[in-house]
């Protein structure tokens, strides 16, 4: 038994599968029982433990008296570590004409090139890429029953955008999610921000105000998590149906390892059997797909949010340009319009504004023949 | 930020490499060697604080794997010190963290053991504050994973400084003086056991003469040898690579490179000069044999440097000047922002300079 248990172990440390690329599948709940034991308790609490215990354990633990403790102390304080005196600090955006490090040689190069520029811009992504993660930073429950248990996990998913086109092969747009261990999948899945859930179906040109709220995330409430071999569906309410089953019913044609069905619902992060770093998918409104890679699990720790509230957290999202009306090339396009008349291509883009302005008369009245859908920006969640 | 990734190797490997030097594993002495690098300002320069963070993960990641095996004690020392300074001089606010991963964490307890026992309390004290200070993330791999898959792995990011590296030592662990005493021991017992059978069947002992006569004392030689050669040949490699790094490099690349270009050809013409042999209802449409040299040859010039293919836009641009219907102030169309632009003093736009990443004395 405890051989078995020994080799179970060793099977849910995860290791890599493809060096620096991911992981080989492990059992996300062992994984974080393993921590658990290994690590003393006070390694992984958000309280520091007081210095005095800290010193007491340390002279124990290595027979030493308070003196070579104190000599320790001196010798390895973090002020020693400091390369200027105490009361004159080096500017940091400063660095010296002659560096000798190979690092700071090259970002020398790279700010001396950026001076010769004329307009010297940082990118509207970058400036804002960490902006939601520091808004997260060290965020305390008001209500001490949401503070995110000690030795919870957090697990960071990045959701990509569906499609990807060739020329996004090297920036993948997509959006990042911190989620409990403890959660569901389903909170995963509603934490998912995608425009095709919000879509309107139909044609609405004669009647423009009559555009009805129902988006399609209330329509096509269906959608599946696959993992590892098994699909995880959504199944929370009575119109939802498995649509993985076109998949699996296909698969079994073809000569694939059978396929496996869970409830999203029902599973939690724990249950989880998955690889580090690996592609899996999420589809929803039948097929809008989209790849989830898993890219970190790691204990909280005490700067991280500790408000359970605010999870499943989305840290990082990807601004897409958003598509303007092609009147004003000022607002963002609400209507789409095709076989128009009055429009320079087909189809074509217009503001809410600028598209009843043209479209229709005082009254309310169409003007020529055209067929208007309503349209939802993929920047819609910027 | 993937870019200072190699810069920053070298560095840290110039820092450890001088507390090598040391041979000690005292906190002084890379106190003396990090003040006298002045390392801290490497987290200096103008820096968005997205960056700063950024660039402080990739610090960590690039120095965490010298805290681990298969490097020396004394690197791990110098890894866990360099994390230590590291972590408290940079400049990111919150501090960002070190990723440690779970199959890891046997190695940092065994090194702390390890330090205990010999008393190093200075690695041992470092060791407790970073971990009291939770100046770790308890992982579950040593760094976030995206699924970058690259088509070929950068060589120099694999590589391991090997000066930093263990000597092999499992030879020397198994073949132990004890262990050859009871093996001159057992083989004696053999020996002698032999002799016994022999005596009694008066058949010659050459024919039961299995095994060698003097089993103990070779492997022993064999292990000296084994040893000695060991310790020239890290000699020999220290003083020659020094020498050697300037004049071989550049003929190993001129070599290797045209070493792949041979192998392509060779690759080529077997692929080619393989026919099918065609069964006989196909005879009548047998393909010719097409020799691959010319082709290859073709190959070999381009290969060396990527050619970028025409954007669909200048291809479709020079077909219509080719065809000639089309005159070149019709090209130079009107563009949105620039409406209200005088018709003289449009001035062509100004090339983009792009940066160097890699110097070509660096790369």
């Amino acid at each position: 038994m405890a051989e078995s248990g020994g080799a179970e172990a060793l099977e849910n440390v995860p290791v890599y599968e493809y060096i620096d690329v991911n992981s080989k599948p492990f059992h996300i709940g062992s994984f974080r029982k393993l921590w658990l034991d290994a690590l003393k308790p006070d390694y992984y609490s958000y309280t520091e433990t007081p210095q005095e215990i800290q010193d007491i354990e340390f002279i124990e633990e290595m027979r030493i008296d308070e003196e070579t403790l104190d000599e320790l102390k001196t010798i390895c304080s973090v002020e020693r570590l400091r390369c200027h005196s105490e009361n004159n600090p080096p500017d940091t955006d400063e660095i010296p004409a002659e560096p000798k490090l190979a690092t700071l040689k090259l970002r020398k190069r790279r700010q001396d090139y950026k001076k010769t520029l004329l307009r010297d811009h940082v990118g509207r992504h970058d400036a804002y890429a960490n902006e939601m993660e520091v808004l997260a930073v060290g965020r305390k429950p008001k209500d001490p029953q949401d503070l995110v248990p000690e030795g919870e996990l957090i697990l960071t998913f990045n959701v990509l955008y569906p499609v990807i086109f060739e020329r996004f092969k090297y920036v993948r747009p997509h959006q990042t999610h911190h989620v409990l261990g403890s959660q569901k999948l389903t909170d995963l899945r509603d934490a998912i921000c995608c425009v095709n859930d919000l879509q309107v179906f139909g044609e609405f040109s004669e009647t423009p105000n009559m555009v009805p709220q129902f988006i399609s995330k209330d329509h096509y409430k269906s959608a599946f998590f696959f993992f590892e071999g098994t699909f995880f569906n959504d199944m929370r309410f009575p119109e939802c149906r498995d649509i993985s089953e076109t998949t699996r019913e296909w698969a079994k044609t073809y000569d694939f390892p059978e396929f496996h069905t869970a409830r999203m619902e029902d599973t939690v992060f724990y249950d989880l059997k998955v690889k580090v770093g690996y592609p899996y998918l999420y589809c929803h409104q039948g097929d809008c797909e989209h790849i989830v890679i898993l890219t970190d699990v790691r204990l909280a720790h005490r700067d991280d949010c500790l408000d359970s509230k605010h999870y499943p957290l989305l840290t990082h999202k990807h601004r897409v340009v958003t598509r303007k009306c092609s009147v004003c090339h000022l607002y963002i396009s609400r209507w789409v319009t095709t076989n128009d008349a009055l429009a320079p291509m087909n189809p074509c883009l217009f503001c809410d504004q600028c598209f009843r302005m043209f479209h229709y008369d005082k009254d309310g009245n169409k003007l020529g023949d055209f067929k208007a859908y309503s349209y939802v920006d993929p920047g819609a969640f910027n | 930020m993937d870019h200072f990734k190699r810069p920053l190797k070298t560095d840290i490997e110039e820092i450890l490499s001088r507390f090598q030097d040391t041979a000690s594993v005292r906190f002084e002495e890379f106190l003396t060697i990090w003040r006298g690098m002045n390392f801290p300002i490497i987290f200096n320069g103008k820096l968005e604080p997205y960056e700063k963070s950024t660039f402080s993960r990739l610090v960590f990641t690039t120095a965490a794997p010298y805290f681990f095996p298969p490097y020396t004690f004394q690197i791990r020392v110098g890894g866990l010190y360099l994390l230590y300074g590291l972590y408290h001089s940079q400049l990111a606010t919150p501090k960002e963290k070190i990723w440690l991963a779970l199959s890891d964490w046997e190695h940092v307890k065994r090194f702390q053991q390890d330090a205990a026992d010999a008393q190093h309390y200075d690695v041992v004290y470092v060791l407790r504050k970073l971990l009291a200070e939770k100046a770790f993330y308890f992982t579950a791999m040593p760094k976030p994973l995206y699924f970058r898959v690259r088509r070929k792995q950068e060589e120099s990011e694999q590589k391991m400084c090997e000066e930093f590296i263990d000597r092999p030592s499992r030879p020397q662990e198994l073949i132990s003086a004890e262990m050859l005493e009871e093996l001159a021991n057992v083989h004696e017992h053999y020996e002698r056991l032999k002799m016994g059978i022999s005596a009694a069947s008066g058949q010659s002992s050459s024919d039961l003469a299995l095994i060698r006569q003097n089993l103990a004392p070779r492997l022993r030689n064999a292990m000296l040898s084994f040893h000695s050669w060991q310790k020239n040949h890290m000699e020999n490699e220290n003083c020659n690579t020094a020498v050697e790094r300037s004049t071989s490099e550049r003929n190993s690349k001129v070599e290797e490179s045209s070493r792949r270009a041979q192998l392509l050809a060779s690759i080529k013409s077997k692929s080619y000069g393989q026919l099918v042999e065609a069964s006989k209802s196909r005879r009548h449409r047998q393909a010719e044999m097409v020799t691959a040299t010319s082709d290859a040859e073709s190959t070999h010039r381009t290969s060396g440097f990527k050619r970028r293919a025409l954007s669909l836009k200048e291809r479709t641009k020079t077909r219509l000047m080719a065809q000639g219907n089309v005159k070149e102030e019709v090209l130079k169309m009107t563009r949105l922002w620039r409406l209200s632009a005088v018709e003289d003093e449009r001035t062509e736009e100004k090339k983009k300079r792009k940066f160097a990443w890699k110097v070509e004395s660096e790369a």
